[in-house]
């Protein structure tokens, strides 16, 4: 699924802590598939999570998000997360989220101007975060076009399949 | 422009034949992959989503890719019976040469085991603890699925260079061993991401005298504390380790006197507590005094970042001619068969059992977990990787993390207690 990083977007924030493991975002040894997954995601720091989060919202969290094992966090986009926005990011979860697509942003300070449940406005052309209610900002650090690429790409797998044809088509040629 | 490791390691393996440093983007070559081909998200389901009508229709080099079952051996269910018949078949059709494929054990130490990743070598693998190939002076680096699929294609892939920073070591070595309670007081003292997204460099008087044993240890936990690389030096010890393991050349990197690094972090090993991680992160720190008294069911000695024969050794020497506490499980899984071996020869299976423990077939089972779990209101100490809540079953169990000597004394005392009040000549 490819994801415009020129769309600016607005939503509901859930809100969490530092250090939050990918054993809470993707608890897949404990529920194997999608649909369990779905139920129970995030529910270890907050259990009314997988009952109420809604298409759209924005996920905010400190430092060090996505620590632990190396899973992707799919089922955060299947329960309509539309975008993370973290204070740092582990960096296998952000190679993770990448790599399928999934919008994850660093923004530093962004856990100080945002409060749970309140709206923000993610604006990735003009690399900035914004809370309407209160005018507050922060910056949101852009993707070199190595990365963007994958993005429109719609992830590195279908980005490998796109230049693999490439490739053999000229070898054919 | 002078160098750290991780700026040689990428300047090396970079396509574009340019130096690198800090910050740049580049696409390098990678020397190895390391995959268990399916776990979570099986790599055939990724290939046919990504448009692969038949699965992957090649490898790029069928010598580079290493493939190894561990996570699923041996398997406890049908289902990963089937998955693995058809990681089988994956690898006949696919040509791949290097298949470990009925035997227990965890990849990364038989990665080393087998001498499959060697000094100077871009190795990835998909899973998060290949960073521990440091310890032998490559660049392991976890990567995700996804990105495996790009290696797999094309033995190339998009890398930021790391900053680097450099972890000082300085004392003596005691007659245990003490990497977990290094980094566990580290995590506890600069908190569980101090080498975020960095390259480590480990340097200082006690890094020489680190067995590979304990430098695995180290570097695999590297990741534990956010860090993309945890790069030991290559000396004697490495090659000593690698001489009955590979013969194939390899090029060593170390760091320029004059690299720039990021950060640097001091420790001197001769004043440093004991220290065990209180539940549920692993930053979560203090000496062995904060938490002494604390009752505990379970113990265990394992995976990829203690399930060595250093590790085992220890237990085993502090056991001999003591019992493991009444009503306490003491779970001992050694990291490969190499290493179950080894123990079994210096006869310190033997001594366990006589004590009271049992072993666990090796892999990655009691870290998982696939054995061992915990109940509500237990509370497990443990020499394995993680202690997130629910890790080991119940989400109402604690977990608590420690080195090897910690976990054997609480596993003969029955709750957590400073091993010197249990174990003489330490
Ligand atoms: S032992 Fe644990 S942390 Fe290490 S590779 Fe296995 S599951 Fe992962």
């Amino acid at each position: 699924m490819a994801f415009d990083l020129n769309r600016t977007l607005s939503g509901r924030v859930w809100k969490f802590g530092d250090s939050i493991e990918t054993d809470a975002i993707n608890p897949y040894y404990r529920y194997p598939t999608m649909e369990e997954l779905k139920l129970h995601t995030m529910e270890a720091y907050r259990p009314e999570f997988p009952k109420e989060v809604k298409a759209g919202d924005i996920l905010v969290a400190g430092r060090n998000f996505g620590c632990g094992s190396s899973r992707p966090g799919l089922v955060l986009r299947e329960v309509g997360i539309a975008v993370i926005l973290a204070e740092s990011v582990s960096r296998l979860f952000l190679r993770n989220s990448i790599a399928r697509a999934i919008p994850i942003f660093v923004a530093p300070g962004i856990t100080k101007i945002v409060e749970d449940g309140a709206t923000l406005e993610v604006d990735y052309p003009a690399g900035v975060v914004r809370v309407p209610a209160s005018g507050a900002s922060v910056e949101l650090r852009k993707f070199p076009p190595v990365i963007e690429q994958i993005f429109a790409a719609g992830g590195l797998p279908e980005s490998a399949y796109a230049r693999y044809m490439r490739e053999t088509a000229k070898q054919n040629n | 422009m002078a160098q750290t490791i991780a700026e040689k390691l990428f300047s090396r393996h970079n396509l574009a034949g340019k130096p690198v440093h800090s910050g740049d983007f580049l696409e390098a070559r990678i020397d190895g992959a390391m995959m268990h081909y399916h776990a979570n998200e099986p790599m055939h389901d990724l290939a046919l989503q990504a448009g692969f009508k038949d699965g992957l229709p090649r490898v790029w080099d069928r010598d580079r890719v290493y493939v190894l079952l561990d996570h699923h051996q041996p398997t406890l269910s049908q289902k990963q019976a089937d998955e693995n018949a058809l990681i089988r078949r994956e690898v006949e059709r696919l040509g791949i040469k290097c298949f470990h494929d009925s035997e227990p054990g965890i990849a990364h130490q038989m990665m080393a085991d087998y001498g499959l990743t060697r000094p100077g070598e871009l190795v990835v693998g998909n899973d998060s603890h290949t960073i521990s190939y440091g310890a032998l002076n490559s660049g392991g680096m976890g990567i995700t699925r996804a990105d495996m699929l790009y290696v797999l294609l094309f033995g190339e892939l998009w890398f930021q260079v790391p900053p680097t920073l450099k972890l000082v070591l300085n004392g003596k070595q005691p007659n245990y061993p003490i990497a977990k309670d290094i980094i566990l007081h580290l995590a506890g003292q600069y908190g569980d991401d101090f080498a975020g997204s960095m390259s480590i460099e480990y340097a200082g008087t006690l890094t020489p005298q680190l067995s590979i044993d304990s430098r695995m240890c180290l570097s695999a936990h590297g990741v534990e504390v956010g860090a993309k690389l945890a790069m030991f030096p290559c000396d004697d010890t490495t090659r000593e380790f690698l001489k009955t393991r590979t013969d194939k050349p390899f090029e060593p990197i170390a760091a320029d006197v004059d690299a720039v690094y990021e950060k640097e972090i001091v420790l001197d090993v001769d004043s440093m507590p004991f220290a065990v991680a209180k539940p549920h992160q692993f930053g979560n720190v203090g000496p062995v005094s904060d938490v002494a008294g604390v009752a505990i069911q379970q113990a265990i000695i394992g995976s990829c970042a203690n399930g060595r024969f250093e590790d085992i050794e220890i237990a085993a020497r502090m056991l001999k001619g003591r019992k493991v506490a009444k009503g306490m499980r003491f779970l001992i899984s050694p990291a490969s068969q190499q290493v179950y071996l080894q123990c079994l020869k210096a006869g310190l299976i033997e001594s366990l059992i006589e004590a009271g423990a049992q072993v666990v077939t090796p892999g990655c089972g009691v870290c998982q977990p696939k054995v061992g779990f915990l109940s509500d209101g237990e509370a497990c100490i443990t020499a394995t990787t993680r202690n997130f809540k629910g890790r080991k079953g119940s989400m109402k169990a604690d977990i608590y993390l420690a080195g090897p000597l910690t976990v054997a004394a609480a596993a003969v005392a029955g709750k957590i207690i400073d091993p010197r009040e249990v174990f003489d000549g330490i």
